[in-house]
């Protein structure tokens, strides 16, 4: 069994009027099973309102599930009296980076999971020297996460994840609110840890750049898992991403257009550099 | 820009009081506020004079600096010692029209203004020479004994902290609606008071929303890294009091000594 599994999760909200009578019920995550090993780099892609959010606040027993199960390393996230366990192993980085951070300076924000674990004072500082040298962030560590840039504040946030030591760490649109370079240097710092310190990764996201180097990649649609696959695979694809209201990255789109002219290309094309050999360049 | 704003009034140099517990200043500053007010005569108030003279020069903060949290309470100070130099009963002075001068309230009058100045820059000291975050800290330290009447010390010291940390955030953001609206023809600047007021309306209804929409994210955050309230908390930076925190101790105790002593000798009685 993977670090991560579910079973038919489903998720409802239930809207209400104003007077509290039940409207409807919305299926924001339906029938969801999946299985994730550990030290994967794992993707999960959908446009706005796929439930590919409430999803990911499953898996860190912030929001519990209607139906079916999901364990965490072993632990069910319905058990009351494993959650803070559950959150330990399955650390979570959230969208706004202003609305995370707790502490007033860098370093103290860090500390600040270590400190609820209840971790002695010695080893806090040792976890959070060792975190902000993982995401690079070591020389702010004196700094107020209100000077610093967007993308710094997000390896801020998930320094203060990696200092929990989880096994796992959940990243719900870590780079919505960032510009292209703030987005390059938070990838680049989560690719770090999946490859250096072997967490596993799990990045939710909408831009389809990011999904490029993931182990493998699932497509969320209206709650339900639309496609899954490496990213070759769902790639290959276009047509049917296109249907679920998805991006291509141009070189694949590119790829795409040249094939459907005639000129033979493999599928899932997903790098300037593989387009440039395909061709022959 | 508004993201440079310091808080508080934190003025940022070494020495050794920046140095000292906070749960130190905040002690002294609480017995010295106290001692102004057990004095019975002129002299005790030239100790009290002597003894912050000594600790602002050893903070090396500019004098300027404590001065400053003066002007706030100026026009307080003046209405109290006005009052009290012509409405205190006694011995009249000097008669100007029909307002009598008497012994008692020049008395009075001197010595309170002397009292509030000396409160005022006495608590400046603490503020300027400690961090808001260092304050906090030791607020939560020094009031852990209220736990037993179930006074949530830890919950409070979170929640000024974590104002402490959107205060700058806020801002930027009103800022940010601010220019929003002005952009769409709002106007903030012109008209009377009531006008100025009733176009904030629509600045603070959105701030506020803002607001909550942060507070519910934040909580979300800190749950998801496992804060349960401060028990089995262990601490990043744990006070410890240092030697020279020991040291201010004794100077602060010698101070309340001899001010007390001192300070009722009968002359120069107030």
């Amino acid at each position: 069994m993977g670090i991560i599994r579910a079973k038919d999760v489903v998720y409802e909200y239930i809207r209400r009027d104003e007077d509290g009578n039940v409207e409807g019920i919305t299926k924001a995550v339906d029938e969801v099973s999946l299985d994730i090993e550990q030290g994967q780099f794992i993707a999960i892609v959908g446009h706005n309102g796929s439930g590919k959010s409430t999803f990911a606040k499953h898996i860190n027993a912030i929001l519990n599930p209607t139906e079916g199960t999901i364990w965490v390393d072993g632990m069910d996230t319905n058990e009351e009296e494993k959650i803070w366990d559950i959150r330990q192993t399955a650390g979570m980085v959230f969208q706004n980076p202003d609305n995370q951070i707790i502490g007033q300076v860098v370093e103290e924000d860090v500390g600040f999971g270590p400190e609820n674990m209840g971790i002695p004072t010695k080893e806090i500082w040792e976890r959070v020297e060792e975190s902000l040298r993982a995401v690079g962030m070591y020389q702010y560590r004196k700094h107020s996460p209100n000077k610093l840039s967007g993308g710094q504040k997000q390896r801020v946030s998930i320094a203060g994840v990696l200092a929990m030591h989880p096994k796992c760490i959940i990243l719900d649109e870590p780079t919505a609110m960032l510009d292209p370079n703030g987005r390059k240097e938070v990838i680049r710092a989560v690719r770090g840890l999946n490859q250096v310190e072997g967490v596993t990764v799990i990045l939710i996201t909408h831009y389809m750049e990011e999904i490029v180097h993931a182990d493998k990649v699932f497509v969320m649609d209206q709650g339900k898992i639309a496609m899954e696959g490496t990213p070759k695979e769902i790639f290959s694809q276009v047509e049917k991403l296109q249907g679920l209201r998805l991006d291509v990255p141009q070189v694949t789109m590119l790829a795409h257009e040249l094939k459907k002219q005639g000129i033979p290309l493999p599928d899932g094309i997903l790098t300037t550099k593989e387009l440039m050999e395909a061709l022959g360049v | 820009m508004l993201r440079d704003i310091t808080l508080g009034q934190y003025y940022q140099v070494e020495s050794v009081i920046h140095r000292l517990d906070p749960r130190v200043k905040l002690g002294g500053t609480l017995l010295y506020i106290i001692s102004l007010f057990l004095f019975k005569n002129f002299i005790g108030y030239l100790l009290a004079a002597l003894f912050l003279g000594i600790v602002i020069k050893l903070s090396k903060v500019p004098f300027k600096f404590m001065v400053r949290g003066m002007k706030a309470i100026l026009l307080l100070l003046l209405i109290t010692v006005v009052f009290n130099l012509f409405l205190t009963p006694g011995t009249p002075l000097v008669t100007i029209w029909k307002l009598t001068i008497t012994i008692e309230g020049l008395k009075l009058a001197v010595s309170l203004a002397i009292r509030l100045t000396l409160l005022i820059i006495g608590s400046s000291v603490m503020t300027l020479t400690t961090t808001p975050n260092n304050l906090t800290d030791g607020m939560e330290r020094m009031m852990r004994p209220l736990r037993i009447f179930k006074v949530p010390v830890h919950e409070v010291a979170m929640m000024m902290s974590i104002a402490l940390r959107f205060i700058p955030i806020l801002l930027e953001e009103t800022d940010k609606i601010m220019k929003a609206q002005i952009a769409r023809g709002a106007d903030f600047e012109s008209g009377n008071l009531l006008k100025r007021a009733k176009a904030l309306v629509p600045l603070l209804v959105p701030l506020f929303i803002s607001a909550f929409r942060r507070a519910n994210d934040l909580a979300m955050a800190m749950e998801a890294r496992c804060y349960r309230g401060g028990e089995g908390r262990t601490k990043m930076k744990p006070l410890v009091y240092q030697k020279r925190d020991y040291i201010a101790y004794v100077c602060i105790v010698v101070y309340l000594i001899t001010s007390f002593v001192v300070g009722r000798l009968p002359f120069f009685t107030v």
